[in-house]
């Protein structure tokens, strides 16, 4: 068989997983701190068999994170937070530690913060709160309540919040931003966080859609060498038969 | 099958929820104690495909990998419990609680539910009921004889008769109050239930520690936001029309590829 058929599929798959990568960021519109996936292709050398040199197949690389910001909304709540400027918040996670921007932040029975069961991290380890009638975090990320039958606010803990350029971090599984080295980051005093606020998805609408549009158009042009592969090979065996 | 349709339908249904929801805090804007629901959405877990730092061979590792994610899910709906606007009424049996506390009453199965809808009446018997008829705990009595009833910031409640200028003091209003009031089950009728994730509630007078004091004569109302309410309307509307944009191009793929093969 032409080798013209095995490179058109390359392509054709590319698009199909391409694909996917934008529904999953449609689909999240309107998860809070979202961060945007990002696919781009890149071309494969097929080295030795027959052919010519320039067959390159084309493979799908998908596992950066769009570093832009989304956009902020007032909600009022004390637990939620949003990130002024770039920034993560760092969560425990399994043995080690994740980040998110998704700063809405729940406080169980016992005082302790999460993010969507995630537990936050303070200066040294998960934040637990004393039973409080007040609470405030500041721009440092700062926790201060105002205990029962006191008058004065009092610092509990502060935020673990750290800073990490776009390029250096992936995902996990579960959806939360991770070094690409594994290690955990280092606290950073210049992250400012917004009590009160929420940041929404960073994904661009019109991007994804305009992106949805291109990959459909590729993919049919795909599916066209197919049949332009399939005509040759038809072509040849008529050859024969008469 | 196309997995981009699968991932597009999770994305249609997180906004159908919403939307359900958004129409809930809507039809309760005059309700009385009513606290708007937020729906909070996560993305689900990523399939590795092909994890950064593989071996291509014995000198190069792939520098990037391929991490596909597979939609959203809603993890779940959560009362923001921020003061909704105090309306003067007058009546001398309305009540607003300026603080994180909840009355509390018993429902006719013998348990205690919390409520922020202070619309009191008194029954029959003579008891202080909420406008559903179910009695305030601890139960408060007013005699049949009463031409006034004031009650106090502390909770204090007190009558006045014909004939007498010394007001009586009948009952003491209690309020409860949780670590995490978003943790209580919602179970309508303006009532809450305790559950583990609230915590036990904390008893106490009006007045102490967090719980607020008690406004006679006036109601809280409803904490939707009108403006912030149609604005999740309209953009939850659009995002649904963009994952259906996706689900038809998906199936666009897979017609072309359908009659690719004769």
């Amino acid at each position: 068989m032409d080798a013209l058929i095995y490179t058109a599929m390359s392509g054709a798959e590319r698009a199909l997983h391409a694909q996917q990568v934008h529904a999953n960021n449609l689909a999240n519109l309107d998860t809070p701190g979202f961060r945007a996936n990002m696919e781009l292709a890149t071309s494969q050398a097929v080295s030795g068999g027959y052919g010519y040199d320039g067959r390159h197949l084309g493979a799908l690389q998908a596992n950066a994170v769009s570093g832009r910001e989304g956009a902020v909304r007032q909600t009022g709540r004390d637990l939620d937070v949003a990130l002024a400027g770039p920034g993560y918040l760092a969560v425990q996670w399994q043995d080690g530690e994740a980040y998110t921007r998704a700063g809405a932040m729940a406080i169980d029975p016992d005082g302790a913060l999460s993010v969507s069961g995630h537990p936050v991290m303070g200066q040294g380890g998960p934040i637990v709160l004393p039973p409080y009638t007040a609470l405030s975090i500041g721009a440092d990320g700062t926790i201060s309540v105002q205990v029962d039958g006191q008058a004065q606010m009092q610092v509990i803990d502060r935020l673990k919040l750290v800073r990490a350029d776009a390029a250096d971090l992936t995902k996990n599984e579960a959806g939360l931003i991770v070094s690409r080295t594994g290690d955990e980051l280092p606290a950073d005093d210049t992250v400012a966080v917004r009590g009160g606020y929420l940041e929404g998805s960073n994904v661009s609408a019109v991007e994804e859609m305009v992106a949805t549009m291109s990959l459909t158009r590729d993919f049919e042009v795909q599916m066209k060498l197919y049949k332009a592969a399939d005509g040759m090979a038809e072509a040849g065996n008529r050859l024969i038969r008469e | 099958m196309n997995p981009a349709l699968w991932i597009s339908k999770t994305g249609v249904q997180a906004q159908d929820a919403k939307l359900q929801a958004i129409a809930n805090n809507l039809a309760n804007v005059n309700t009385a104690g009513f606290k708007r629901d937020r729906v909070m959405f996560e993305d689900l877990f990523y399939q590795v495909d092909q994890q950064p730092g593989a071996q291509r061979d014995d000198n190069t590792v792939t520098p990037t990998g391929v991490q596909l994610g597979n939609g959203t899910r809603l993890v779940g709906t959560q009362k923001v419990f921020t003061t909704g606007n105090v309306q003067t009424t007058n009546q001398s049996l309305d009540l607003a609680i300026v603080g994180s506390g909840f009355l509390q009453v018993q429902r006719p199965n013998g348990d205690t539910a919390y409520t922020r809808a202070g619309q009191l009446n008194v029954n029959a018997q003579g008891r202080l009921v909420t406008a559903q008829g179910l009695s305030i705990v601890p139960e408060i009595t007013i005699p049949n004889n009463a031409t006034a009833i004031t009650i106090g910031e502390n909770g204090v409640v007190s009558i006045t008769t014909a004939g007498t200028t010394a007001p009586t003091e009948v009952g003491q209003l209690t309020l409860a109050g949780f670590v995490n009031p978003p943790g209580l089950l919602a179970v309508g009728d303006n009532l809450y239930l305790e559950t583990a994730a609230s915590g036990a509630p904390i008893e106490g007078n009006p007045g102490e520690g967090a719980l607020g004091k008690l406004k006679q004569g006036a109601l809280e109302g409803s904490n939707v936001q009108v403006v912030e309410e149609m604005v999740d309307m309209i953009a939850a509307q659009r995002t649904y029309e963009m994952n259906t944009k996706v689900l038809s191009a998906a199936d666009s793929m897979m017609q072309y590829l359908s009659q690719a093969v004769r």
